[in-house]
């Protein structure tokens, strides 16, 4: 590896360090959540509204639209609580609310459908290989 | 008014008919079931690698007929061709296993709790106190690199991230619901998104509202040498832009230049460049060969001494 300065070298001890968690650590199992791969947990501002947070599954939507739908023509950047969605965007068209408006999808008032996560589950993506490999803030407090 | 009164009648003689048959043997039953739904769901639920299916009379008959005995030999020691002992988990005593297969036998037999069924499970009953099933550690279990297919693409309910308490939440579609029907791959959801866009076999717009409207493919791949052993990299276009926007990568992620783009598996474990979906969404990084799939061209031993 050809060194330019010396954030490259910080960044190859970064990757050296992975590279060792991935080979000891293994992908190992984080906790008891055992969700789906992709599944995105949303949590900016649900638990200090008393709201469950939002459980984004991947899978369920890439079955009915492509990537392209959301991440290029609706305008969510590919990173996990990195939207600032909020309700009043939803109800206005926005993010989830292009599709959630009872034409496409079903609309807002379904609110445990999104908001089913357990409460004080950290945003993340579930099964990333980030998740896999950090060590996780601990959830609400708990565990 | 006979008719409507007599319809009721037959539901509560049934239902007491069946109180009264199960009566005795309901713990065994659901001991029974739970190490099903535990450990045999696996491939006895979908019939894998030619399993008898839970309920499926015709495949069960020739078992059965062969003996409870036999049955119970062939779940706790393994059968060949691909009957693992205990179903694989080794750690489940003997007496549950024979309880799972009780279930199993009278689901076939058509009627979970059948007395004929619960007969022989009896001595079993006795012996299940005196080996107790005890949850081994996970770091003990084998191959922890590997989930046991017991953990594989669980529903909502049972993921751990979703709240069971919350009503929405047993309302939601499981994923095996519609992973059964797609082709498998080993890593991620355990499924090959892209062969099943290939097959047809889902059909994700690509537009918001027009279900017509299809994507520009553009098939290009892209080589990229790389350092050591590792096999070179192919880049297709052709996957990739069949799901994506040109914007998605350029020239934010990737520039659209040869040369341009310093990459490598630190950065892709970190979730950037290739590693900003692969590892998030898009197949992880346990799948090197997927990439990394062109052979080098290593110059031969014996003409690299004639020069």
């Amino acid at each position: 590896m050809r060194i330019r300065h010396p954030g490259a070298l910080w960044r190859g001890a970064q990757a050296a360090a992975l590279a060792a968690a991935v080979c000891i650590g293994g992908f190992g199992t984080s906790g008891e959540a055992r969700a789906e791969y992709a599944d995105v947990v949303i949590n900016n501002y649900s638990d200090a509204a008393g709201m469950r947070p939002v459980i984004f599954p991947h899978w369920f939507h890439r079955i009915r639209f492509r990537c392209k739908v959301c991440h290029a023509d609706l305008g969510f950047q590919f990173k996990a609580g990195g939207n600032e969605i909020n309700m009043v965007k939803i109800i206005d068209g926005q993010f989830c609310g292009a599709c959630h408006n009872g034409d496409i999808a079903w609309s807002v008032e379904n609110c445990n459908l999104c908001h089913s996560g357990k409460p004080g589950t950290p945003t993340q993506v579930h099964e990333s290989t980030i998740q896999k490999l950090a060590i996780q803030p601990q959830a609400g407090g708990q565990q | 008014m006979n008719r409507i009164l007599r319809v009721p009648m037959a539901v509560l003689g049934l239902a007491a008919g069946t109180l009264l048959a199960t009566g005795p043997t309901f713990a065994q039953d659901e001991k029974g079931k739970a190490v099903y739904d535990k450990v045999c769901v696996a491939c006895h639920s979908a019939g894998i690698a030619g399993a008898p299916k839970l309920g499926d009379a015709k495949a069960w008959a020739p078992r059965i007929k062969a003996g409870i005995d036999t049955l119970y030999e062939s779940a706790i020691k393994g059968k060949a061709p691909a009957m693992p002992a205990k179903g694989g988990a080794t750690d489940v005593s003997d007496a549950d296993i024979k309880a799972a297969v009780d279930y199993m036998v009278a689901a076939a037999e058509g009627g979970a709790g059948e007395p004929a069924a619960a007969a022989p499970a009896a001595p079993a009953a006795q012996a299940a106190p005196a080996a107790p099933t005890k949850p081994r550690p996970a770091a003990l279990s084998f191959n922890r690199l590997l989930k046991p297919a017991s953990k594989r693409n669980p529903p909502p309910p049972e993921d751990g991230i979703h709240d069971p308490d919350n009503d929405g939440t047993h309302a939601l579609q499981a994923p095996l619901q519609v992973f059964e029907a797609l082709p498998r791959s080993n890593a991620g959801n355990r499924v090959d998104w892209v062969k099943s866009l290939d097959n047809n076999l889902i059909a994700p717009r690509w537009d918001r509202t027009d279900p017509a409207a299809a994507p520009v493919v553009m098939d290009l791949n892209i080589v990229r040498e790389v350092k050591g052993s590792m096999p070179d990299v192919v880049y297709p276009h052709k996957q990739h832009t069949a799901w994506l926007d040109c914007s998605n990568c350029h020239p934010q992620i990737f520039i659209p230049q040869k040369g341009a783009n310093q990459i490598s598996m630190a950065a892709i474990l970190l979730g950037q460049k290739c590693g900003v979906c692969h590892g998030k969404v898009a197949f992880p990084v346990s799948e090197c060969r997927i990439c990394h799939s062109k052979k080098k061209n290593v110059m031969p031993v014996k003409n690299a001494q004639a020069q």
